[in-house]
């Protein structure tokens, strides 16, 4: 009886101590809910011996689209950080940063920035290649790969003279010639002031773009429509041009702002007419042509129908401050007492009603309330 | 007379059983399972801007016959596919398909280093070895100038000296073993500018084919040239497109020489087989003439 307690309390006593020994060294796996597997490895099942790690995001290194100004980089930045191995390359910072604008600014080559600054190539790129880490390119390749990419197909020469400035130039920095990218200039890009379409579109197969007026008349920037159309556009080698647009790609630029259902609009049998105002139902008076279309239809992209009342954009205009000369009237003294609502009912300022006072046979074209005078 | 014969015979034979271990274990001389951890080069052809400068490189480094450095920067030599020669152990060519408006995409060409090499295996001299650092090298005192690697390789590499009658010498990369040596980078890879050739252990150069190929899967052709084409090459390749386009011949993943090495060294195996051949023949022989004079002793005893 002794014997058989004695043994069940040894048991007792073995299981108390290995159950909590166990639960203790387990090992906890890590729960955090941001970090999933394969932000790591990029294999399903990494091992020890092969654990297939990613380049390691820190969080110093990510990928982050810090927006910077212009103004905030040196307009020219001499590259003298291998100089013992070649000369030194003067590169105009300002010239390249405007050209990337049009395809992902500063990101086009500075592609691991942290948050609140870019750093310089040479804090990350090593001027020796790291055998360990073989993915980064030595501070030579990361510069030559930035830059022989593009300068190769802009000038169809790998030349290292190109870049690379020669012991007896000059160095001073600002001696750059805007104008001359690699040893010569590009040719000058045509810009149409007009272009007609031939399309297949039997109603109207011929379509006038008139490109002046998108850019000129309607503030259009280049970048607007010309999406992407960096150099790569025209001088990539690996992706060629593809000038074969769907009806859909063709369509696409222009319904951003035109209506798709109205065909009419766009294609016709013949050429059409530049835009003129007046074909809207409302021609400009000499004030209002003066102005910007973007003065009147502030909206960025969508040019519609305002609303036609004088005071829906003067507001600010009343009995004392309104000059009626300016509309090519000058009131007689006998009109200029009245209230503006007097002659012209319902805010309607370019209909006038004399019928408040006069009998019906008096009009403002048979009697004019003032003088006439020329417009300046 | 009769007993010192056979005497004689044992003895040789037992002389030639005991020569046979030492010449196997000279001919074994492979460092047969360490691909991995051998050099190699990862050729990224998306990289390369088809400066030619790994050509300058290397005919500097090898002393190969002087060109001025203008040599090296005409283009026009892209017009056709090139492949290296007695003047040049490295040649750059451009992408079949690029239309000759385009510049097109590049590749380098030059001894692959196979880790089979189908030239090694052909060599009756044991002139061309491979060994450390996964290098293919030629021995001049060895080579006895049959230009049976030339036929061997797949990649139609070793250039033969033929204007040196005297001393000809077989001409391909030697992947810069005296650099490689001395911890440094072959000289193509040194003067790469923008570092289209990765130089390191294969291993690890395996992966980082793979990695590129898994971060821009639209940048790449999903496979890596040499990794296991013919059994592997210590020179590997990525493109973007097929690596036919390079000049680079497709290939199965077998090791070229198997084949024959099965047949050649299954017939030569320690040199049993000719051994058992022999001593079978002689035999047959020993007791033909044993019968014969059997015969004769009964005819005479008759």
């Amino acid at each position: 009886m002794m014997r058989r307690f004695i043994r069940h309390s040894l048991y007792i006593l073995i299981v108390s101590l290995l159950v909590p020994m166990s639960v203790g060294f387990a090992n906890p796996p890590i729960h955090n809910s941001d970090l999933t597997c394969n932000v790591c490895h990029n294999c399903d099942n990494p091992t020890k011996e092969s654990p297939c790690t990613r380049m390691c995001p820190t969080r110093e290194n990510m990928h982050i689209t810090s927006e910077h100004l212009l103004s905030e980089a040196p307009d020219t930045i001499m590259l003298n950080y291998i100089e013992k191995e070649s000369a030194s390359v003067r590169f105009d910072h300002k010239s390249h940063a405007s050209m990337s604008q049009m395809n992902m600014s500063c990101k086009t080559c500075h592609h691991y920035s942290p948050k609140d600054r870019i750093p310089p190539c040479h804090e990350c790129h090593a001027r020796e290649s790291d055998p360990i880490n073989l993915k980064k390119p030595s501070l030579k390749g990361a510069f030559h790969r930035q830059c022989l990419g593009c300068h190769r197909e802009w000038s169809h020469d790998t030349k290292c003279v190109v870049c690379h400035i020669s012991c007896d130039d000059n160095l001073s920095l600002d001696n750059t010639d805007v104008s001359d990218i690699v040893g010569i200039s590009h040719p000058v890009i045509h810009v149409p002031t007009s272009k007609i379409y031939h399309t297949p579109y039997e109603p109207g197969p011929i379509v006038t773009f008139y490109h002046d007026e998108h850019v000129d008349l309607f503030g259009f920037q280049c970048v607007d429509c010309h999406v992407e159309e960096n150099c790569g556009y025209c001088h990539d080698l690996t992706h060629p041009k593809n000038l074969v647009k769907t009806e859909e790609e063709k369509h696409e630029m222009c319904v951003q702002c035109h209506q798709i259902n109205n065909c009419g609009h766009c294609h016709d049998t013949k050429r059409k007419p530049a835009f003129s105002h007046a074909s809207t139902g409302w021609p400009l008076n000499q004030y209002h042509d003066k102005l910007d279309c973007r003065a009147c239809h502030p909206t960025r992209k969508k040019i519609g129908r305002l609303d036609r009342h004088c005071n829906s954009c003067h507001g600010g205009w009343n009995q004392q401050n309104f000059r009626h000369a300016i509309t090519g009237l000058i009131l007689d003294e006998n009109h200029i007492e009245w209230e503006c609502t007097d002659c012209h009912p319902d805010n309607q300022y370019n209909k006038q009603d004399c019928s408040g006072c006069h009998d019906d046979d008096i009009t403002p074209e048979n009697h004019i309330p003032g003088k006439h005078v020329v417009q300046h | 007379m009769d007993k010192d014969r056979r005497k004689f015979l044992k003895l040789s034979t037992v002389a030639t059983a005991s020569l046979i271990p030492s010449v196997t274990s000279a001919s074994t001389e492979h460092c047969e399972d360490d691909f991995d951890n051998a050099f190699g080069v990862l050729v990224d052809t998306t990289v390369c801007v088809g400066c030619r400068n790994c050509e300058l490189a290397c005919n500097q480094q090898n002393e190969l016959p002087e060109q001025p450095e203008e040599h090296f920067s005409d283009k026009s030599v892209f017009n056709s596919m090139r492949k290296p020669s007695v003047e040049a152990y490295t040649v750059v060519n451009r992408s079949i398909d690029s239309q000759p408006s385009e510049l097109g995409s590049f590749s380098k060409i030059q001894c692959m280093h196979c880790n089979h090499p189908a030239c090694v295996s052909a060599c009756i001299v044991g002139a061309l070895t491979k060994c450390t650092h996964g290098v293919v090298s030629w021995d001049a005192w060895k080579c006895i100038g049959c230009r049976y690697c030339m036929i061997a390789c797949p990649f139609q590499i070793p250039a033969y000296e033929f204007k040196e009658p005297l001393k000809p010498r077989v001409m391909k990369c030697t992947f810069c073993y005296d650099r490689i040596h001395d911890n440094k980078k072959p000289a193509c890879v040194e003067s790469c500018p923008v570092e289209a050739l990765t130089f390191g252990k294969r291993r690890d150069l395996i992966k980082l084919a793979h990695s590129r190929i898994e971060t821009s899967p639209d940048k790449y052709y999903d496979h890596v040239y040499g990794e296991k084409e013919i059994g592997g090459t210590s020179w590997m390749y990525l493109a973007s497109k097929e690596f036919i386009n390079y000049d680079l011949p497709k290939l199965g993943e077998e090791q070229i020489p198997q084949m024959t090495e099965i047949i050649q060294h299954g017939i030569f195996k320690s040199f049993l087989p000719p051994l058992a051949l022999y001593g079978f023949l002689g035999l047959v022989m020993h007791s033909i003439r044993q019968n014969k004079k059997k015969e004769t002793e009964n005819d005479e005893q008759s």
